[in-house]
């Protein structure tokens, strides 16, 4: 297990505000700039010991194989999470959601499948490079690699 | 910390499935993401946001509402103070903030995201999961 200490000197928190101790595992990850694998982002073990341990085998390998295969080979890169106009613009305006179609799916016993149709996955990471939450979401029907409502639900596609 | 290779990260996440998954239902609060995360029965699923507040969780066989997402807990409550009430001890109710939730809504809610709400509310009361939360500023 690793550690990391996270400190905010982003203009959009507090600065110099001292977060808490977070343990993480840190994989690389494409950076939508450079289109290239060349940022880190921390992957939040403690959704992993309370929400994807609980639910067996095929939660932890959807984590293991879904989750670095989205960072690392997204089919789109959108930033700005804010859907709200009256959103605080200090929460979700840098935060990033990778999307991809991984290469399986897994059953909840861990049986590998096929990657579900008519799904994207998604890994949405916080403007501190925290992924803190994955999933599989419906596809746009005209652009099946995309999610629905892609549109209208970020700021900007960077990817 | 050093960034791990894909195979560094593969055994340590299995070091995860060693356990027996538990059957009952999951609920937690994450800090980083500012959100609540529920599961009635875990299971695979997939996400649907049918509001600026809450994500649905359907099961991916059946289509049967099992969890949800409550996004920005912290926000939420600090736009509409009065629900401040909700959280006692750093904890809240879940079937309280659904409640919330739905009342806080501007536009009137259509049929679907009512009756979205309506099946959250009922699982959160049956099982009487709250989850530890804390105000971000």
């Amino acid at each position: 297990m690793y550690y990391r200490l996270v400190v905010y000197f982003s203009s959009t928190k507090s600065a110099g505000l001292f977060r808490w101790l977070i343990n993480g595992l840190k994989i690389e990850a494409v950076d939508p700039i450079t289109g290239k694998i060349c940022c880190d982002v921390f992957i939040s073990y403690e959704r992993l010991h309370k929400f994807f341990k609980p639910r067996g085998l095929g939660a932890v390998l959807e984590c293991r194989y879904c989750v670095p295969e989205v960072l690392q080979k997204p089919t789109a890169i959108f930033e700005g999470l804010c859907q709200n106009e009256d959103e605080p613009r200090n929460r979700g305006c840098g935060w990033r959601c990778y999307c991809g179609i991984p290469s399986h799916d897994y059953s909840e016993d861990g049986t590998a499948l096929q990657p579900r149709k008519n799904k994207v996955f998604l890994v949405f990471v916080t403007e501190e490079l925290v992924a803190y939450n994955w999933r599989w979401e419906k596809c746009c029907p005209d652009k099946p690699e995309l999610p629905i409502n892609y549109q209208t639900r970020f700021r900007d596609q960077k990817l | 910390m050093n960034t791990l290779s894909n195979e560094e990260f593969a055994k340590e996440i299995m070091k995860l499935a060693n356990e027996t998954p538990s059957h009952g239902p999951i609920a937690y609060y994450d800090q980083d993401g500012d959100c609540i995360e529920f599961l009635s029965t875990p299971g695979n699923f997939y996400a649907e946001r049918i509001d600026d507040l809450i994500t649905v969780y359907y099961d991916e066989k059946t289509d049967e509402i099992i969890g949800s997402l409550v996004k920005d807990v912290s926000q939420f409550i600090k736009k509409n103070p009065r629900f401040a009430i909700l959280v006692e001890s750093g904890r809240v109710r879940l079937a309280h903030l659904f409640i919330a939730g739905l009342g806080s809504q501007t536009q009137e809610p259509n049929d679907i995201v009512i009756q979205t709400y309506k099946k959250l509310l009922e699982q959160a009361e049956e099982t009487s999961v709250e989850a530890g939360f804390a105000v971000i500023n």
